[in-house]
């Protein structure tokens, strides 16, 4: 599918704001203004932004932990400063300040944020069971990383919505790293997207630094999906700059990456590369970027007022969020 | 009064919530045919799009039910035996449990989890379970435990229409207890418990099949000892009331649980009843529970499940 004009401005402005809130996070974990930890998602913003800038108000989403999310939620439309306001545990934040780090924006199709990596896998399930049913044309995209596709409960999603033909993408992030050690010690095949076939769903592999390539291989995924064709599988092979969370080790006790190789990745930072290829079209210009720069700017310091100057949430607030009326 | 079985009055109770609400639906392995005969048959009227029969997949059923609720509909997950469960226990006790809490209360996740517990048919440890204190360990959950078919079915309604997660743990030994069910239209509210007997002299607190066990007891030391059987019905919630009161009254308290005995419900209740009514107990409270083994098999299982003649014994010990 040919992208318009608006519609790669858009990718670009989305990769540029995902790497200006990735930035403010992890500066200020480090200044000690973030509550919990953080895992950058520097480099491989490309995926999320790329599944998550043309979905629907509506549709469901889980997103990737990299960038705590930051890339998809941006992308799907969702006020990033309601995310910092949860990291810093204040009362304006998705989850009231209940959540450190989980996000929630039920308007906007994200029904909360999971922990332990692969759960979103059966609530995937259950969310594409009801979009079958309700008749709202919506559709559950789910993005992971090539570690959380080693849980049971990602075969277990597999075999349930192509079985159900549910309305559901799945989008492997796979950045070939897991906490310390290459992807590969966990993998016996070199693309996650050939377990779709086992499952009889199609699976596709593109390049994960190309946000354009992400976008036009997703996009007529969703649309197969919303047209009650059931599921199918992306891999978006990228890359992951740091380390699997800020203050610990990159790769250890394995392939440990030299500073020179991490060089050689930078090369390949999605950004740029969006730019250049949009300023070589004609389609962006100084300008442009320097305009879209200066908002992506004005709008992390408008997310850090409005985080640092709200209240602190308040321990009445336990209870009533136990038990629903 | 008309009298049903307790399998027929769950199925009752599944029938009527699902015709009087389109977004409950049944989700589970061998849901279609039915492993006990509760849902036995449903899919007939109610289509296979609501009697969803599913791949061996316990996170995967789980997750159908909850990520369902929380768009909107009001799923009956099927675990078949609660020790099922465990396979999802991500799912019921991070998820479902917690995710309301998590998210400031912003979502809502009404699903029933329904399931077979107890022992008594030799099944040893992976279909024998009764879960109650790994349950209550997670606040978010709700507990329901039917003694008779007359709250099976009363219970089970409220449970479906309850905005938040509950557990629903019929025990097995009961589904061919027969008992009186009016035709007409009821439901039983959660936290509101049942003297099932009134007595003066000791209070037995039971749940389950238990309760039918201690009330055996009580009725062998009719004319001897005044015995007093409560049963909560829910353990979350808990009607404490209740239970206080009667305390309040015999001052010799028993608590039984088929449930592990160690760090195990009667523990908490215990606990609660010292630390409320302290003045009013003339005796150390008493506890009859599952052994701290695994349920065994065999006919080693009596040896680890609580008995009637346990509960009898702890009742005359307190008198003696």
């Amino acid at each position: 599918m040919a992208l318009t004009n608006d519609q790669l401005m858009k990718l670009y402005t989305n990769l540029v704001r995902a790497r200006a809130f990735d930035r403010l996070f992890v500066r200020r974990l480090a200044e000690g203004r973030l509550l919990g930890f953080y895992h950058s998602s520097e480099g491989g913003e490309a995926p999320g932004v790329g599944t998550c800038t043309f979905l629907r108000k509506e549709d469901f989403f889980f997103p990737h932990h990299r960038g705590h999310g930051m890339p998809h939620m941006i992308s799907k439309g969702i006020d990033p400063k309601y995310y910092l306001a949860e990291h810093t545990g204040k009362s304006t934040g998705m989850c009231g300040g209940m959540s450190t780090f989980h996000a929630c924006a039920v308007e906007y199709g994200l029904y909360g944020g999971a922990g332990t990596l692969g759960s979103c896998f059966p609530l995937t399930v259950g969310l594409g069971w009801a979009a079958k049913r309700n008749g709202r044309g919506q559709v559950v995209v789910t993005n992971f990383g090539d570690g959380t596709s080693n849980r049971g409960t990602f075969h277990e999603c597999a075999l349930m919505i192509n079985n159900w033909k549910l309305p559901v993408v799945l989008v492997c992030e796979n950045n070939g790293l897991g906490m310390f050690v290459p992807a590969k010690f966990a993998h016996p095949v070199e693309d996650i997207a050939s377990l779709a076939q086992g499952y009889g769903m199609p699976g596709v592999v593109v390049d994960g630094q190309d946000v354009v390539a992400v976008a036009e291989a997703v996009m007529p995924a969703v649309e197969r999906a919303r047209e009650g064709k059931g599921p199918s599988m992306i891999e978006a092979k990228c890359l992951r700059f740091c380390s699997h969370a800020m203050g610990i080790p990159d790769l250890a006790g394995s392939e440990i990456r030299t500073q020179e190789e991490i060089a050689e990745l930078r090369k390949r930072d999605p950004i740029p590369l969006c730019r250049a290829r949009l300023m070589e079209h004609g389609i962006l210009t100084r300008e442009d970027v320097e305009r879209i720069d200066r908002e992506a700017a004005a709008e992390v310091e408008a997310a850090e007022r409005f985080a640092d100057e709200s209240p602190v949430t308040v321990p009445s607030c336990l209870e009533p969020a136990l038990y629903a009326e | 009064m008309r009298q049903l079985n307790y399998a027929n009055a769950m199925r009752e109770a599944l029938m009527e919530e699902m015709n009087r609400d389109e977004r409950v639906f049944v989700v589970g392995e061998s849901v279609l045919g039915g492993s006990f005969g509760i849902t036995t048959g449903l899919v007939q009227q109610f289509g296979p799009e609501r009697i969803v029969d599913t791949p061996i997949a316990e996170a995967g059923i789980a997750g159908t039910g909850i990520g369902a609720a929380l768009a909107g509909y009001r799923p009956v997950v099927d675990f078949m035996f609660a020790d099922f469960m465990y396979i999802a226990a991500d799912e019921v006790f991070l998820k479902a449990a917690q995710w309301r809490f998590l998210h400031g209360g912003k979502v809502n996740v009404p699903v029933v989890f329904f399931a077979a517990v107890g022992g008594g048919m030799m099944l040893a440890n992976e279909h024998s379970r009764i879960p109650c204190t790994l349950v209550l360990h997670s606040p978010g959950l709700k507990l329901a435990l039917p003694s008779n078919p007359y709250d099976a079915k009363g219970l089970l309604k409220t449970a479906v229409r309850d905005n938040n997660p509950v557990c629903f743990f019929w025990h097995k030994l009961l589904l061919g207890m027969k008992g009186e069910v009016p035709e007409e239209e009821y439901t039983i509210p959660f936290g509101v418990a049942e003297v099932k007997r009134e007595g003066t002299d000791v209070t037995v607190v039971a749940v389950s099949n238990m309760v039918n066990l201690a009330l055996a007891a009580a009725r062998e030391l009719e004319g001897k000892i005044s015995v007093e059987v409560i049963d909560p019905r829910t353990l979350e919630p808990l009607d404490m009331d209740t239970i206080l009161k009667s305390v309040e009254k015999t001052g010799r308290v028993v608590i039984v649980d088929e449930d592990t005995e160690r760090c195990g419900f009667a523990a908490e209740l215990g606990f609660q009843i010292q630390n409320k009514v302290f003045d009013s107990l003339d005796a150390p409270i008493r506890r009859v529970c599952a052994a701290n083994y695994p349920i065994a098999g065999g006919y080693m299982e009596k040896c680890v499940l609580p008995q009637q003649s346990q509960i009898k014994a702890a009742i005359e010990a307190h008198v003696s």
